[in-house]
């Protein structure tokens, strides 16, 4: 993995993206921006489930007004990620950090796949006061993507968060 | 107003000095000022985009309004802790640092809209709570909140490309900083 990230951030691509120095700002601020819209779309879905907002509209119209500024919103963040990424891979495949995230990434992803296809037939078993089932799933949602925003945060403090378990 | 004094105090007290030397401590609040920013950017765009009549306004402004505005607040109080604390490591870099002064302006600009919108605005908010489009002042509010926020994410981002430089830096230096 580390020699392929060296082949890659010696590639013309990655060249090219290191060498302009206003990109990699540009597509941090883009990238933070849309983990914002990403984090507060499934913040608003997990404390519809929890009771504390919204509970004069039904489960899945608030999923349904959501659903798309998550799904593009995560679609721009992984986009302007993978830009950042080549441009920088050495420093990606050895952060801990980044590995991290990408796994609660496939989680997150994974399970809002799961609850968008299974909400039509879930939301009518919704009650107004939910289950603590229910309660549990939505308060570890709400953890997994706070912690996906740190664990990317800490992708430019690796060795100072992880010390010896850094991968370089 | 020469803030120097007080930049410096900040920066040599104790709990800098601690801070500084703490290995996980800065890396540690960095995320969490993250965290808390972006849900403050994230909730205000739910309100500010029903301000602009969007995505319908079938729903009412004033129980949107009072849903989310105290997770706004919440996160903002997180959001304002943590930036003090990392402004407190580095002061005196970042007192001199423009991008750093430019954020703090939008956020004061993004403090004032909203409190016109709160005392002037909101007045009017039960005539058009749902089922009307907002008047043009509250969806000039909205407008210039998602405005002010992106820019206050963007400012922010540049501060740690900029740090210890500023904007008139010639294109020729090389950036030596490792990225934050």
């Amino acid at each position: 993995m580390f020699e392929f990230a060296e082949w890659l951030g010696s590639t013309p691509l990655s060249v090219a993206i290191q060498s302009r120095l206003w990109l990699t700002p540009l597509l941090q601020t883009i990238h933070i921006t849309m983990i914002g819209i990403v984090f507060v779309s499934m913040l608003n879905v997990a404390l519809r489930v929890l009771g504390k907002i919204r509970t004069d509209e039904p489960l899945d119209e608030v999923w349904h007004r959501f659903a798309p500024w998550f799904w593009c919103a995560l679609g721009v963040m992984a986009g302007t990620g993978l830009v950042l990424a080549i441009g920088e891979p050495v420093r990606q495949v050895t952060a801990m950090s980044f590995w991290i995230k990408m796994g609660l990434i496939v989680i997150g992803v994974g399970s809002a796949l799961y609850f968008g296809r299974t909400i039509g037939a879930a939301a009518a078993a919704v009650p107004l006061v939910p289950s603590s089932r229910a309660r549990f799933i939505a308060a570890a949602t709400i953890v997994l993507w706070l912690a996906i925003i740190f664990f990317g945060r800490s992708i430019a403090y690796d060795v100072e968060i992880w010390e010896s378990w850094h991968l370089a | 107003m020469d803030l120097t004094p007080l930049v410096e105090a900040a920066q040599n007290s104790a709990l800098s000095e601690w801070m500084r030397t703490s290995l996980k401590a800065v890396a540690i609040i960095n995320a969490l000022h993250v965290i808390s920013i972006v849900t403050v950017f994230g909730t205000i765009f739910i309100v500010d985009l029903r301000l602009l009549g969007y995505p319908n306004v079938k729903r009412s402004f004033l129980r949107m309004h009072h849903e989310l505005l105290r997770w706004t607040w919440g996160a903002f109080g997180i959001a304002a802790i943590t930036g003090v604390l990392l402004f407190m490591v580095n002061a005196v870099t970042y007192h001199r640092n423009t991008a750093f002064w430019l954020k703090m302006a939008a956020i004061v600009i993004a403090g004032i809209n909203m409190l016109v919108f709160e005392l002037v605005t909101a007045k009017t908010a039960p005539s058009w709570d749902k089922g009307v489009t907002p008047p043009p002042a509250a969806r000039a509010a909205g407008a210039l909140s998602i405005i002010l926020w992106i820019a206050v994410i963007v400012f922010g981002r540049w501060i740690g490309f900029t740090k210890g430089y500023d904007f008139s830096i010639p294109e020729d230096v090389q950036f030596d900083f490792p990225i934050q």
